[in-house]
Parts: structure tokens; C-alpha cells; sequence
């Protein structure tokens, strides 16, 4: 619950609004919408989830059960943010394998093991850093 | 698959090799306004066109049975739980006008972090999964093809795992969807960072399989504690989402504001909902609207809830909209019983063609209280969107309570919807999108190292599934015990036996209601309400609505319970089956021989109803087709019937026995065989009887040629009573 108990002020308050014609009221309201909704889209932009790492596995061929799988453990490593779509493509580009080979040996293999070492190198050459 | 009209949908042929089945096309189907249509005796001003198969309006009859559609897109939504019995409902839906079907969730999906699989049952509603939305839209496939209209498949990209249902609906040719982030945050309290990162994904994706989008502020009605005081915020909740559409990539034209007039009579309806429509139309100017109907005044008077919802429909064609939700009228009783869908897009096609046309007669006034309403709406409006700004943008204003508050905005009653931004299912699971960051395939939002000038970000391996149908992974089923299979055992080897039973919901629910007037005080009268269901051999009666019609003279219960029966479709008696002939055919056989025909209603009988409609040309009777009738009147006994027939050496004699009792129509029947064998003149004469207690079989047994029940057209009779004077040996 909120504290606010404000009385209806509405006469007060709507003093600046009174005297605009309908076309300035109307553009005055999209101009707010406007402002709200950018910071939020922009938020959008610039980040990922894990429903949406697993609808871009959805689309590269693997099933539902596969994507949840692939994406809790990319999850786990702190993949994400580097889109889970991309590691395996990039991962099968470097091994020669199609996208759902590259797939199934994540799904096979241990982290300790050579295709999920593959990502680090994958994502270390977008910073310059070493693996 | 091809729908038969006089076989049931099957169910097996739906999901026989669904894994095969693609669908044939993607996107919205509007309905296309016909101007000027003449329909029957009527030109319609709001029209479109014609269906190839449907059940008109009751009182069509009067009028050469016409059906005229309405233009806007009529939406029914369906529940049950079993996608299985859901597809029947949406089947005799579409046959009544709807042509937008809207699937409720399971109760929970919004939770569930990732996509369900198989078809396991739901709680009032179904989970949507691959195969469910498959074999739904395969069946609604042979639907649209059965009543000749496009049909809208409609469900929900909400909750924990939109992305994930978004390309989902996209790769199975889903129509339309509700997606609005702010219903995750306000009522499934799910992170609000989550909802809206994960909503501009969806969104994009929609956009490109021309899902067409409704929005979830009518939620904010139906929750509200006072709905019409809600309306400044209704303004502001449609607004964030569209621009945050638009902003994701959704067109206009995909965009569609879900708006309910907020208030119910007692309340003076029009007055406080005419103006928040009008504002909202206002403001949202090129976007498509969707009209639901009220919910959140309706009790379980399902006869209350028809006539707010023909009001709602009446605010809808006094302001426009695109598409008309309908509402089932025990949505305030019980989960929807599918009767009562087909109740409720009727009650709504009724309206909108007994409305049809009203702009040239009427128009809302420009001047007066409606538009200064309208105005004071949106200015309200606007200052709430400067408090949002004012308390640091739209997270801190759901986190200080702003949204759903029950005071009439600017007022507030500190009792609004309070969210943590940090808080709520999914929460810190939004992550930034590192450099390098990339996803490729088509329909992603945001920053994408894949999304590069020429060509597509799924050109390195040949194609995503929206691209190359061929790549999606169809899982059947994963509950050996929870699927559909499982439940179609019974029904189809019931259906199979011949065995009927009552239902209102599933196949064989058995659930049946019955209507009772008591004569006494309310808690007596129920008390005994109930005992006289058990009587009628219900199981677990149960009150479902009450109504007192005088605190001691009595009140009127429908009370539902289970009749525990399954009829044997074998041993029922068989109706007449006769084919007609066609009208000219009769008449240019009948007319030149001069016929004659002997009727009456014969024994202790004064109703003489049923047969005039038979006989009468102002009825469509036989005299039409030129048969000669002489009908002798009412309680006329048989041998003067016989006599009569010699005297004008008649052709047949026809009897209608309507009022009977034990088996007396029985005895008129073979009495009149006997009479009329006993003067040799049974080869001469054919006899027909009719009567509400007469079938064809019946008749027969009692030497009738042939009996006709309740509904008999004259036309059946004419073209049975030509058919055997032209067989006749010597014609």
C-alpha cells in the first residue's frame, strides 16, 4: 500500500491545462507518454533476459527443452549478456560443426569441457582479452 | 481436413500428423464493410459479407431466414480446459457470427519460465503449448472453410516466457495476442525490468508476423474498486504500451486498445462511460480499437449481464471500434459453459443489426457535459503522466503506489498497486547486452552485432525457423499420463457406442441446470430448491444464481447439477426423413390433377393450431402447391372423416392429434386405418397424422403411410403427399 492520500485537486491542478486547445492537449500527453516510455525502451535496447536468449535458440532450430536447458547454464557462467544465439553459431563456425552440433555438444559437455571453453575464447576476443 | 455440417468434427483426423501441418497463413483478418448490402427484404449499412454455413438469429425466420453480418470482428473467448472439447466450441461459435477466438490460459502459465509441451489439461483455461495452438489452428482451418470467413486464433505473449510464446505464435500462424508488460508488473507481479525488456522482444516479433496486439488495460476496470474513477489511468496504461510498441516496432495498424465501458446499470451507464470512450478515441486516433464487455459489475442474473453487455455494444457503434469482444453471460456463475458463448455473440450480432445504421440517425452531441467529461478525462490523464515523470519515471511510480489507486486521479486513497523494482518472479535475471552482443535471427530487438546492412542476421546457417519452417522442433507429447489421448479413451469409445449425455462444458461432464420457482421465503424456498433437484435425480445440486421475486410470495433458482446418463442413440425414435421436393416440382404435378384432401383434428381435441399450419397458404401450408383442403374443424370424429373423403372422392386424409391422453392418438390412428380398410378404400386414401406425441415410426405402427411431429413444414408434407400420389400404381 502506498501513504498517499491526497483529496481531489483536480481544479487546482489543472490551471496550466485549462486554457490549451484539444490539438495542444493531445500533443502535451503523447510528449509525456514519449518521455516515460524512451529510458524504458532504451533499457530495452541494451539488454538481454532469458526468455529472450531462449526465443533466439527457439529460432535457430532447437526445441523448447533444449533452449531452457542451454540458456540455465549459459546463465550459471554469466554467458548471457554475450547472447546465447551467438555463442553457439560463433562456436560452430570455429569447430566446422552445424548449429545444432554446436548445440548438442553444449548440451553434452561439462563446463570444464573443450566447447565450453570454446565460448570463453569466443567472448574474450570482444573485450581483446585473454581467455 | 474438410468439415461435413452434418458430421462432428474429428478429433483424431485433427491431430493425425500434426507434426506435418503448416500453417496457411499468417497475420489479422479484418471483415470487409459492405456499404449498402442488401440482405433479404433489408438494405444493411453495416454489413459485410455472407456466410457459407451458419445458424441465423431465432427470429431470421420471419425473415426468410437471412443471417447479415456485422463489420466488426466478433471475438469469443473459450476456456475449458481441454483444448480437445474447445475446438467443438469454437466450431458452433463460428457458426454464429464469431470470427475471432480468443484461448485463456491455464491458470499459472504466466509463471512458468519457458514453454510447456504436449497437451496436458489447464484450470480455466488451457496451457498453450506447440501441439495445442497446431491442432487448434489446423481445426480452424477447416472451420473458417466450413462457414467461409477467415477466423482469428488468439492467445496471450505474457508472463515469465513471452519471447518464447511470441515466435511460437509467429511460426504457428496465431492471428492475435494480448502483450502488455504492464499487466505482468501490476497483476502477476512479475519483475518489472523483465516484463519490459522481454516485452520489446515480443512486440518486434509480433509486428513481423502481423500478430495483431491488444493491450491490458481493461484489466484496471475489473480490478478497480470504483471502475469509472480508473478512467484518467485507463488513458495513461493504453498509452505507455502503444508507445512503447510503436517504439518496439509495432505498426499502427497492429495495434489494438483493449477498452471496456467501465460501469454496469444500476449506474447510470451511458452518462459515465460515453465519456471515457470518447476521450480515449480521441486520443488514439488511427490505432484499432477492441471493445470487451463489462465484467466487473456482473452478477449471476445472466439476463442482467445480456442487457449491459447490448449497452456496451451500443457505446461501441456510438464511438467505433474494429472489433467487438463478447463475454459469456455466466461468466459472474462459473467458468463459461459453451451455450452460454454462443449466447453472448448472439446477444452482440443482435445488437449490432438492430443497430445497423444508426450514424445517419444519430450522432453524440459536440456541445455539453459529454465532451467537457471527455476533456476533464484527458486533462486528469495528463497530470497523472507529469507525476510519473515527477517521481522518476515510470518504475518509481508503480514502486509509490500511482497505479490502480481508487481514487478518482489526481485523488488518491493510498491504496494503489505496489511493486519493487527489484522485486517480483524473475527479478534480477535482466543483464546488459555485452560488446560483441549478437543474435542471429530475424525479429530481434535492440543491439545486434548480426543485424548488419544487406541481407538477413540469419544468413550464416541457412535460415531461422521464421525463414525455414523446416528448422522448428515439434515436440508431441511429455506426460504419458496427462495428454490428450488419454482423455479421448471414454468420449470416443462412447461416442462410438451411440451413447449421449448432457454437457455444458467437456464432453461428458453431465452437468445439466434446472429453472425453479419456489413459493416461499428465501431460505426455505432454496432449502427446498435443492431437495427437488435430488429429486430429479441430480447430483451435488448446487444454487447457481437466486433471484427473490417477493421476500415471502418466492424466488426463482437455476441450480446445476450432474445427471448421471448416458442415452443410447439406437433406442431413440427416428424422425421422418423426408426429402423435399422442390416447391415448382409439386406444384406443377399437383396443381393440373385437382387433389383433394380431407383434414381434421380429430377426438376431445379444440386445437386445431398445428394443422392449420400445415393446411393454410397464410402458413406456407399445402394449399400453395394447389391441393384442395377441406378441413372439417376440431374434435371431428373419424367415420365422418371417412365419409367426407368419399363424397368428394379425396386422394387423402390427413389428422392431427396435438392435445392426447394415455395413448389416444394412437387409437385415432388405427381407427382410422381400420375405417377406411373396412370400406376398401385403403389403396385409394393415403393417410398422414401429425401431432406433437406423433413421429414416423409411431404412425407407421398404427397403419398410418406417414407421421409428422412437432415442426413440420408444409413443405415436407406436400412434397411426402406428392411422392405417394405420384407412385401410386396407375399414375
Amino acid at each position: 500500500m502506498s501513504s498517499l492520500d491526497r483529496p481531489d485537486d483536480f481544479e487546482a491542478r489543472r490551471a496550466p491545462l485549462k486554457s490549451m486547445t484539444d490539438e495542444a492537449l493531445h500533443a502535451r500527453f503523447w510528449e509525456l507518454v514519449e518521455r516515460i516510455v524512451a529510458p524504458l525502451i532504451e533499457e530495452a535496447r541494451t539488454h538481454t533476459s532469458p526468455a529472450i536468449e531462449r526465443a533466439v535458440l527457439l529460432r535457430m532450430g532447437f526445441s523448447s527443452i533444449e533452449c531452457k536447458q542451454l540458456v540455465d547454464r549459459m546463465q550459471q557462467r554469466g554467458l548471457l549478456g554475450h547472447g546465447a544465439g551467438r555463442l553457439v553459431l560463433e562456436l560452430a563456425k570455429s569447430k566446422g560443426m552445424s548449429i545444432r552440433d554446436a548445440g548438442e555438444a553444449l548440451l553434452r559437455g561439462e563446463h570444464s569441457g573443450e566447447h565450453w571453453q570454446a565460448l570463453d575464447t569466443i567472448i574474450a576476443g570482444d573485450t581483446g582479452e585473454q581467455p | 481436413m474438410k468439415l461435413d455440417p452434418d458430421k462432428k468434427l474429428d478429433i483424431e483426423e485433427v491431430l493425425k500428423d500434426l507434426d506435418q501441418y503448416r500453417p496457411r497463413r499468417r497475420g489479422w483478418s479484418w471483415r470487409r464493410k459492405i456499404a449498402d448490402q442488401a440482405v433479404g427484404p433489408f438494405t444493411y449499412k453495416d454489413s459485410s459479407a455472407a456466410l457459407k454455413n451458419s445458424v441465423p438469429l431465432p427470429a431470421a425466420e420471419y425473415f426468410d431466414n437471412i443471417d447479415p453480418q456485422c463489420d466488426y470482428v466478433i471475438t469469443t473467448e473459450i476456456s475449458s480446459g481441454r483444448f480437445e472439447d474447445d475446438l467443438r466450441r469454437m466450431r458452433m461459435a463460428a457458426w454464429h457470427g464469431a470470427d475471432h477466438i480468443m484461448v485463456i490460459r491455464t491458470t499459472g502459465q504466466s509463471h512458468i519460465d519457458g514453454l510447456i509441451e504436449g497437451t496436458p489439461e489447464g484450470i480455466g483455461g488451457v496451457p498453450i503449448t506447440r501441439k495445442q495452438v497446431r491442432a487448434t489452428r489446423k481445426a480452424l482451418d477447416a472451420i473458417e472453410d466450413e462457414v467461409g470467413r477467415p477466423i482469428n486464433f488468439h492467445s496471450y505473449v505474457s508472463g515469465v516466457a513471452g519471447p518464447e510464446i511470441a515466435v511460437l505464435f509467429a511460426e504457428e500462424g496465431v492471428n492475435g495476442a494480448h502483450q502488455d508488460p504492464q499487466y505482468n508488473v501490476l497483476y502477476r507481479d512479475i519483475n518489472m525490468h523483465r516484463s519490459l525488456v522481454d516485452a520489446a522482444e515480443s512486440k518486434r516479433i509480433m509486428a513481423d508476423a502481423g500478430i495483431l496486439q491488444l493491450d491490458g488495460a481493461h484489466n484496471a476496470n475489473a480490478t478497480a474498486k470504483e471502475a469509472w474513477k480508473v478512467t484518467p489511468e485507463l488513458l495513461v496504461q493504453h498509452a505507455i504500451n502503444t508507445a512503447y510498441s510503436r517504439a518496439a516496432g509495432l505498426p499502427a495498424e497492429l495495434i489494438a486498445l483493449s477498452t471496456v465501458p467501465p460501469t454496469a446499470p444500476p449506474a447510470p451507464k451511458l452518462r459515465l462511460d460515453l465519456p471515457y470512450a470518447v476521450a480515449l478515441r480521441d486520443l488514439f486516433a488511427g490505432y484499432k480499437f477492441r471493445a470487451q464487455q463489462n465484467t466487473r459489475y456482473m452478477e449471476t442474473d445472466t439476463l442482467e449481464t445480456t442487457v449491459t453487455h447490448v449497452l456496451d455494444t451500443l457505446i461501441s457503434r456510438l464511438t467505433a471500434t474494429d472489433i467487438q469482444s463478447t463475454i459469456t453471460p455466466d461468466e459472474g456463475r462459473n467458468i463459461p459453459w459453451h451455450y452460454n458463448n454462443i449466447a453472448g455473440v448472439n446477444s452482440t450480432r443482435q445488437t449490432l443489426m438492430g443497430i445497423d445504421g444508426i450514424d445517419e440517425q444519430l450522432e453524440l452531441r459536440q456541445d455539453g457535459p459529454l465532451q467537457a467529461q471527455a476533456r476533464e478525462i484527458k486533462e486528469r490523464a495528463v497530470l497523472f503522466l507529469e507525476e510519473i515523470l515527477e517521481s522518476g519515471g515510470y518504475y518509481a511510480a508503480v514502486e509509490a503506489g500511482q497505479f490502480v489507486d481508487s481514487g478518482y486521479y489526481p485523488e488518491r486513497h493510498g491504496d494503489g498497486i505496489v511493486r519493487d523494482p527489484a522485486g517480483g518472479d524473475g527479478a534480477d535475471t535482466v543483464v546488459p547486452r555485452q560488446p560483441g552482443y549478437g543474435a542471429p535471427v530475424c525479429s530481434h530487438f535492440g543491439d545486434n552485432s548480426y543485424a548488419h546492412g544487406n541481407g538477413k542476421p540469419c544468413d550464416d546457417y541457412g535460415g531461422c525457423s521464421l525463414c525455414d519452417h523446416g528448422k522448428i522442433q515439434y515436440i508431441d507429447e511429455l506426460d504419458t499420463g496427462d495428454n490428450v489421448a488419454r482423455r479421448l479413451q471414454t468420449p470416443l469409445e462412447e461416442r462410438a457406442r451411440g451413447l449421449l449425455r448432457p454437457e455444458v462444458e467437456k464432453h461428458g461432464d453431465s452437468i445439466v441446470c434446472v429453472t425453479l420457482f419456489v413459493p416461499d421465503s428465501p431460505h426455505s424456498a432454496e432449502q427446498a430448491a435443492l431437495e427437488m433437484a435430488r429429486h430429479m435425480n441430480l447430483k451435488n445440486p448446487e444454487v447457481i444464481s437466486r433471484r427473490v421475486m417477493h421476500p415471502a410470495e418466492g424466488s426463482l433458482f437455476e441450480i446445476k447439477g450432474l445427471l448421471d446418463v448416458a442415452i443410447d442413440k439406437a433406442f431413440l425414435p427416428q424422425p421422418a426423413a423426408v426429402a423435399l421436393a422442390a416447391e415448382a416440382e409439386i406444384e406443377a404435378w399437383v396443381r393440373p390433377r385437382d387433389i383433394h384432401i380431407v383434414a381434421a383434428t380429430v377426438g376431445e381435441d379444440e386445437h386445431s393450431v398445428g394443422l392449420h399450419e400445415i393446411l393454410d397458404i397464410k402458413h406456407g401450408g399445402i394449399e400453395k402447391y394447389g391441393f384442395h383442403c377441406h378441413d372439417l374443424g376440431t374434435s371431428v370424429a373419424i367415420d365422418r372423416l371417412v365419409d367426407r373423403a368419399v363424397e368428394l372422392n379425396a386422394d387423402a386424409i390427413l389428422i392431427s392429434t396435438i392435445v392426447t391422453h394415455a395413448d389416444v392418438h394412437k387409437q385415432h390412428m388405427q381407427r382410422l386405418d381400420e375405417r377406411v380398410r373396412a370400406r376398401g378404400l385403403r389403396d385409394r386414401l393415403v393417410l398422414v397424422a401429425g401431432g406433437t406425441r406423433v413421429t414416423d415410426a409411431l404412425a407407421r405402427e398404427c397403419g398410418m403411410d406417414a407421421g409428422f411431429g412437432h415442426g413440420t413444414s408444409g413443405h415436407e408434407v406436400a412434397s411426402f403427399l406428392m411422392r405417394s400420389l405420384r407412385d401410386r400404381p396407375g399414375q
